[in-house]
């Protein structure tokens, strides 16, 4: 009974409880929005990475990441065909790309740039790498001796699709190898650092320029993140000489910090909200209760507790919380799909070269964990404003005007 | 306490009340009938002297026990009513038996009775903005009574009512068993087994 009663002192002063809820209305509407928008950039992100060069993680042999090697050729992974083939038989695992990294000098004319040569299965790749941005010409895919070239790369080279670019590779025997390759496209990802210095080629040509027929690294594709987990795991128990690194410790720079950054933000913009919310709520009941210090004293003289009594009073902060969530996600939401279609154009973030679009993504956690955040600050808020008086003596209760 | 200096509201003052008597509590503003009252009612701390509820020390006792017997032992009525406004009538006297850990047939059951006492069964569903002062303050003795205390303590439960609805106020409490109550009034005190009268916070007189 005690909530019912909780329930209807929220329309005894309307106008009150319409003010409070419009507060908590558009703190969480806000805080909403904003957790979607950054649910949404962090999406962007992760697909990003995922999705131009990294796969959902990769496989090296142990150590190797880590370590710097006078010929790293000799560490890459030499049993592909067993491992290729214990992944295909990984239900989680949708596809692999293998690859082989390497630096190496491009020539075009009289003009030399240095670069970072991956070593891809073209026609395995195109597909999944699909957020590597083709601005000229078209993707590597079978192309025999075909190269994808890097936007700033190709600049620095001065190259467009079509055109020859010879690539000298140190192999592993330290002998100076060059092959001439067609551009077949241009690529950007939008990081600057990624496009001004990597080109790709087919991973046999590499091989070929670098006399090995090792692989550096396995890229994978899952089915979804969440299968990441299980298949790094069997990994690391069937190949103990190999280590599977997850995509966001691969792109630590990038991704994690990013990441990282952006959840310090939220979590300022968390604080500010929950302290315009705290203040409304305990404003409010503060008020409301001030009013009711006689009624708190007949129900203390009757032989409620403090703690009954406060139990009533942050039910009341609580459901002004709950009903404010409530009505706040659902217009922020209406407002958000109907006015905006649920996206928002963004300038290019930091080392980014690109506007990106950010799609405001929202999920069920996100409704919860906002429902949650401003109920548990109206708990403390009705904690503090009811404390005071649900203590108060009796007698001087029930004699306050 | 005045400024710094403490004052004893009650001085001096020794009685035994026994049951099912109807004590009237009268004297003058600031002689203490109210905060006699309130420490009979155990809704003031005893500061000194002694207080016995029964066979028990309030003095001694600590809040868990003073709540149980201030839900269970003793009906309060107040001048004001304090009546939840957001309930009806009904469901401020259910309000308070549902804190005593009643079934549900006995709270209905002690509910029905009480409002029938009181003559307001047909206006059971209705807010306290909806009901006359007298009505209000028949709710307030409904509310009071259903609990079944061994004690009902008013505070000038007639002070807001009229002389014909007083009247009928008292009546009703006449019946009710052991009733201590404060009032100003010749004719609240006509109903009184014993008469307290009050000055300065001493007891000036037993009628």
């Amino acid at each position: 009974m005690w909530l019912s009663i909780a329930y209807r002192n929220l329309f005894r002063n309307l106008r009150r409880t319409i003010a409070i809820l419009m507060t908590v209305g558009i703190g969480s509407g806000a805080l909403f929005a904003f957790s979607g928008f950054i649910n949404g950039i962090l999406n962007e992100y992760r697909e990003t990475t995922i999705h131009s060069h990294y796969g959902y993680g990769q496989i090296h042999t142990k150590g190797y990441r880590d370590t710097a090697f006078e010929d790293p050729t000799k560490h890459w992974v030499a049993d592909w065909p067993y491992l290729s083939l214990f992944l295909a038989n990984q239900k989680n695992v949708k596809e692999v790309f293998p690859r082989a990294s390497f630096s190496a000098l491009l020539k075009k004319g009289n003009t030399t740039v240095s670069g970072h040569g991956e070593g891809i299965e073209g026609e395995r790749e195109a597909d999944f790498f699909s957020s590597l941005n083709i601005e000229e010409g078209e993707t590597l895919r079978d192309q025999p001796r075909g190269i994808l070239l890097g936007k700033g790369l190709a600049a620095a080279l001065n190259v467009h699709p079509g055109d020859s670019v010879t690539v000298i590779a140190t192999s592993a025997r330290s002998i100076l190898n060059d092959q001439k390759f067609t551009v077949t496209g241009i690529f950007h990802t939008g990081n600057a650092n990624f496009d001004k210095g990597v080109f790709r080629i087919p991973l046999k040509e590499a091989q070929k320029l670098l006399k090995t027929n090792h692989i550096e690294s396995v890229s994978l594709g899952l089915y979804q993140l969440s299968d990441w987990e299980g298949i790094a795991k069997e990994i690391q128990e069937r190949f103990p000489n190999l280590e599977a690194t997850a995509f966001d410790e691969l792109d630590k720079i990038y991704y994690k910090h990013s990441v990282d950054w952006l959840n310090a933000q939220f979590g300022v913009v968390l604080c500010i909200i929950l302290g315009i919310v705290l203040l409304g709520i305990f404003n409010s009941v503060s008020s409301s209760i001030l009013e009711r210090k006689q009624e708190i004293g007949n129900l203390r003289a009757n032989g409620e507790s403090v703690l009954e009594v406060m139990r009533l009073i942050i039910a009341e902060g609580t459901l002004l919380a709950f009903f404010g969530s409530v009505i706040g996600i659902t217009v922020s939401y209406v407002f958000l799909m109907g006015f905006i279609n649920g996206a928002l154009e963004m300038p290019p973030g930091p080392g980014q070269t690109r506007q990106f679009l950010v799609t405001f993504s929202f999920t069920w956690p996100i409704v919860l964990k906002t429902i949650a955040y401003n109920t548990f600050t109206a708990l403390i808020a009705s904690f503090l404003a009811g404390i005071k008086i649900a203590r108060m003596p009796i007698a001087k209760a029930l004699r306050s005007s | 306490m005045l400024g710094k200096e403490k004052i004893p509201a009650i001085r001096n003052l020794n009685f035994e009340i026994p049951s099912s008597t109807l004590v009237a509590i009268s004297g003058p503003s600031g002689s203490g009938k109210s905060t006699l009252l309130n420490l009979l009612g155990l809704i003031e701390p005893v500061q000194e002297g002694s207080l016995m509820f029964q066979e028990e020390q309030i003095n001694r006792m600590n809040e868990t026990r003073k709540n149980e017997i201030r839900k269970n032992e003793i009906g309060f009525i107040f001048q004001q009513f304090h009546l939840m406004p957001v309930l009806t009538a009904e469901e401020n006297i259910r309000y308070f038996l549902s804190k005593q850990k009643r079934s549900k047939n006995e709270i209905d059951e002690r509910t029905d009775e009480a409002l029938q006492l009181v003559g307001l069964w047909e206006h059971r569903k209705k807010k306290p903005s909806e009901l006359s002062g007298g009505q209000k303050q028949r709710v307030a003795i409904a509310r009071a009574i259903a609990k079944k205390p061994q004690v009902l303590i008013a505070d000038e439960p007639t002070a807001s009512l009229d002389q014909k609805t007083g009247r009928e106020i008292m009546e009703i409490l006449a019946r009710m068993g052991s009733v201590i109550l404060t009032t100003h009034d010749p004719m609240v005190q006509s109903f009184a087994t014993i008469h307290y009268h009050l000055v300065d916070g001493q007891l000036a007189g037993i009628g």
